[in-house]
């Protein structure tokens, strides 16, 4: 209780101060809603089922993007840091590629495959991509050339090796990939869902904010924030799991 | 080996690392003239290289590059300094007091991975539809990866050389500059070369999806008008302009930090 209140303290707080300052309009509630404003909307949102609709909605494209994105960028990370060839081939477009804004290929995505899922979790995959590509690169780059040797020695099959070995030892690195990709994947579904759908929470954040409906936008923004960093922590807590048996497993310092 | 021969190769390898960099890229745009010229798709789908670099010279004397590319600059690298100056002051704070570990703490832990982008409405709302809003928005979206960068950084730096240097006399504020801070920069950089990238798609997307001006609010107009091959060119134009802001900071840190050489990243 006391760990409690010392971690969250401060943003308790941060709220209590913001609701005295709007409720004795030091602040102008038409710029900020009070919390208790803000409170209310969100439960309004919640009883009327609007909001698991649209959250729903952008989960399964961000997490779908996401999943894709995974798997492929795994692939021709493994692939690059095997292979000198696709590392040749690959490199240089992922260089190219890393800093272009891939919610710039909305407008283009919309016109090939109209507004819907298919355009949002195109742009998700694109984005979360890249970052699971440079960490699977660098992870398997990164595991000991020894480990490798020892098993070839053996006689262990390539598939084994990568099975085995390879992808054990670059695990870490993998999930901090894909912790930066889960991140990117809310970005994108967000600004795909501003720029051009029909459902999803960033609709539905900039309807409200359209109609000048600011009470239910800020709602809308307080649940994505809170689905996106319980998603944040579930992935915390999956890499511990996945890494316990590992040496840098008291990254939280748990040891 | 004479000079001029020494000078052939060195040229020779420039040579051949330029081929061995861009044949991937020439793949990619040559796969794509073949798929624009056989007539698969229909050009407001999928235009030509060609049909797109033809634009180029038009759309610059006609004013729709430069000026838009500027205002998205101006818009990443505004919310970048006051990203820095206010993360660079907050990751130190946090690092030497107590206090302001218990205040910040918790809302950069909820903050950091929050899609800040989610937030736009209320800039808009609070700062309207310009530049301050989108300013702010990259400001807002760039001030926790440095916030958490310099915390790290400050932290590393060794309790021994603190002491030593409290120990000779070192007021509170000399000690900040002369070794917190060096020790410091090299992590702020770090953080810093990540966000240049995340300012520049921050201002890009904000324009995308509120308009304004700017690359961003091109790109969506000509969409909107259905002009392929310009919405083609602007997406080129934010490529490379990410591209050339990285090896500007690749070029800046060996020049600010000699001392510390660029881990492989």
């Amino acid at each position: 209780m006391i760990t409690l209140a010392r971690r969250w303290g401060s943003l308790a707080a941060l709220l209590m101060v913001w609701e005295i300052a709007v409720v004795t309009r030091a602040v102008d509630p038409d710029f900020l809603p009070a919390v208790h404003t803000i409170a209310a909307a969100l439960w309004d949102l919640v009883s009327a089922g609007e909001i698991w609709i649209n959250l729903l909605a952008s989960t399964y494209r961000a997490l779908v993007g996401l999943a894709i994105g995974t798997a492929v960028g795994v692939a021709v990370g493994l692939l690059m840091a095997t292979s000198r060839a696709a590392n040749g081939f690959f490199g240089p477009l992922v260089a190219m590629t890393y800093s272009l804004p891939k919610a710039s290929l909305v407008p283009l995505f919309i016109l090939w495959f109209g507004i819907g899922d298919t355009t949002n979790m195109l742009t998700v995959f694109l984005a979360t991509l890249l970052p699971v590509v440079v960490s699977t690169y660098h992870g398997v780059k990164a595991v000991p050339q020894v480990l490798v040797w020892s098993a070839q020695a053996m006689g262990t099959p390539r598939a084994q090796i990568l099975r085995r070995i390879l992808i054990p030892a670059s695990l870490l690195s993998i999930l901090t990939g894909m912790r930066i990709a889960l991140g990117f994947s809310w970005v994108l579904t967000i600004s795909a869902e501003m720029i051009a759908a029909k459902t999803g929470i960033g609709k539905l954040i900039f309807l409200y904010g359209e109609n000048g409906s600011y009470a239910y936008m800020f709602a809308g923004i307080l649940a994505i924030v809170a689905v996106a960093y319980a998603a944040d922590r579930a992935m915390v807590w999956l890499m511990h799991a996945a890494l316990h048996w590992h040496d840098s497993a008291d990254l939280a310092g748990e040891h | 080996m004479d000079a001029a021969a020494n000078g052939a190769t060195w040229l020779g390898q420039a040579a051949w690392r330029a081929v061995k960099f861009l044949y991937p890229i020439a793949l990619v745009i040559l796969a794509w003239a073949v798929a624009a010229h056989a007539g698969w798709v229909r050009p407001l789908f999928l235009p030509s290289p060609q049909a797109v670099a033809e634009q180029f010279w038009p759309m610059l004397n006609g004013g729709e590059i430069v000026a838009p590319l500027f205002l998205s600059l101006y818009r990443a690298f505004g919310g970048l300094v006051i990203a820095l100056v206010i993360g660079a002051a907050v990751g130190v704070a946090i690092a030497r007091t107590r206090w302001m570990r218990w205040g910040v703490d918790p809302l950069v832990s909820v903050a950091f991975p929050a899609p800040k982008i989610a937030f736009m409405p209320i800039f808009i709302l609070w700062f309207g539809i310009d530049s301050v809003s989108k300013v702010l928005l990259v400001a807002f979206t760039c001030v926790f990866p440095i916030i958490v960068a310099t915390y790290h950084g400050a932290t590393t730096v060794s309790r021994t050389i603190v002491w030593s240097a409290q120990a000779m006399g070192t007021s509170e504020r000399e000690l900040l500059r002369r070794v917190i801070l060096p020790a410091t920069l090299p992590y702020i950089f770090s953080g810093l070369r990540v966000t240049v990238p995340v300012a520049l798609i921050t201002a890009y997307t904000a324009e995308m999806v509120a308009g304004g001006g700017g690359l961003g609010s091109a790109l969506m107009y000509a969409q909107r008008f259905f002009q392929t091959p310009s919405v083609f060119l602007y997406i080129i134009l934010m490529l490379l302009s990410g591209v050339v802001l990285d090896q500007f900071m690749l070029a800046a840190r060996s020049w600010l930090i000699p001392w510390q050489p660029e881990e492989d990243s």
